[in-house]
């Protein structure tokens, strides 16, 4: 078994790919596991019982969360043009990244139906928090995300006078305080609704 | 449009930025304009001036030059520059206006306006909010036709208040008309602080210029002498 407190590098053969699945940081080739990063072996217990333990190699105590195509990811809006909303993707799944990434949802990504008709300043405002997919890896500056579903789209918001606003439908959002109505793309809520 | 009588205005009373004003908050109906906030259960105010009421509507009027750019004011703007797909417009707000190259009367991808960076034009602010840069389009959106917006020729312009702008469109302060009976003049006025005026020679710009920018400080009467005098 590898010294677990020891750094590797990448490259350096860890152990025997048997009865050991490869996580983050670690591969394999042939008969041995192989790290691909700078950092400290660890060797954690399986997520579900009877699987293999995983071994990996990370520089931090905890997993940073990354992008993928298809994840689900939770951001905030911090700039918007008539084209584009820029989003700074502060959660990949459940998992919060370290440093955020930063995603681009265009105006014709917001949702699924009469896509040339989006006008930006009616589906999010700056500083909403939106549930998006990603769609794309995008550039070398940010990700290409969509809230062309049901369920994605702003899942908070604060109305001009500063309240919380509850959606209303997937079309607008009420300020609880002056229950002013403002536009917003709104997410379906996780919550069941009660029986009637 | 026939254009109805403006209610009477009255000027209430002196207000500076954070005085709470004491109105009647159960009356149902009462609107607040630029200047009034709604801050949870009393009304405040964000500018120094004099707080006027028209019949339900309160509001604070001020010597204000700086622009916040509302949708579907006109603007008198000077491109500062060429991005992409659009113009970079000077009109005086925080931001720099957008102006896209097909926000112009039978404008194609093809057929693009003929605009340099120095022109002045006037336009009409298509989209403006506290998030985004305004957006400008030199068309009237109801018919897609120019409609008087497009490049303004020759000319100077005058950079004044924002009230005095309002009046000289409301045509509260007479000095336009009384100066066409002197002199023969052409005047594009910006919400935006800013008015274009022309003439036929450059002296008669000048004279133009001076007489505008001198009747912002008087009143109807004032204006009348002032004309009264080039006339001689």
């Amino acid at each position: 078994m590898p010294n677990l407190t020891k750094y590797v590098t990448p490259g350096r053969r860890l152990c025997f790919s048997e009865g050991v699945t490869a996580g983050p940081g670690v591969y394999e080739r042939g008969e041995y596991l192989y790290a691909s990063v700078v950092g400290v072996v660890q060797e954690l217990a399986p997520t579900t019982e009877g699987e293999p333990r995983v071994v990996t190699v990370t520089r931090e105590k905890v997993h940073s969360a990354v992008p993928d195509v298809g994840s689900i990811i939770t951001g905030k809006v911090i700039r918007m043009t008539t084209k584009e909303a820029v989003v700074s993707i502060m959660v990949v799944g459940n998992m919060p990244c370290k440093d955020d990434f930063q995603g681009i949802i265009r105006s014709q990504d917001v949702r699924a139906t009469e896509k040339d008709k989006v006008k930006i300043y009616n589906s999010f405002r700056l500083g909403d928090i939106v549930r998006a997919e990603v769609i794309s890896l995008g550039d070398a500056r940010s990700y290409y995300l969509s809230t062309a579903k049901n369920e994605l789209g702003v899942i908070y918001a604060q109305s001009v006078a500063g309240a919380v606003m509850i959606p209303i439908s997937w079309q607008e959002m009420q300020c609880t305080k002056t229950k002013t109505m403002e536009p917003r793309k709104c997410a379906k809520p996780d919550i069941p609704l009660p029986e009637k | 449009m026939k254009h109805s009588k403006p209610t009477e205005r009255t000027k209430v009373k002196v207000v500076l930025p954070g005085d709470t004003v004491s109105l009647d908050v159960t009356t149902p109906g009462i609107t607040l304009g630029p200047g009034l906030i709604q801050a949870g259960d009393s009304i405040s105010c964000t500018k120094a001036g004099f707080l006027v009421r028209s019949g339900s509507i309160y509001w604070v009027e001020n010597d204000q030059k700086r622009y916040i750019p509302e949708t579907g004011e006109h603007v008198v703007g000077r491109i500062s520059g060429k991005g992409g797909e659009f113009y970079r417009v000077d009109i005086g707000s925080a931001h720099q206006a957008i102006l896209p190259f097909l926000a112009f009367e039978n404008a194609t991808k093809k057929n693009r306006p003929n605009l340099n960076i120095g022109d002045l034009i006037y336009a009409r602010v298509a989209l403006a909010n506290k998030d985004m840069d305004p957006e400008l389009q030199c068309l009237n959106p109801m018919n897609n036709k120019a409609d008087g917006f497009g490049k303004l020729e020759g000319g100077m312009v005058l950079k004044c208040s924002l009230r005095y702008c309002q009046r000289l469109l409301t045509q509260e302060t007479d000095i336009c008309k009384l100066l066409g009976q002197v002199l023969q003049f052409e005047v594009s006025i910006g919400m935006n602080g800013r008015v274009w005026l022309s003439s036929d020679t450059i002296k008669h710009i000048s004279l133009v210029y001076n007489v505008l920018k001198q009747a912002e400080a008087l009143n109807n009467s004032e204006c009348k002498a002032l004309v009264n005098k080039l006339a001689v």
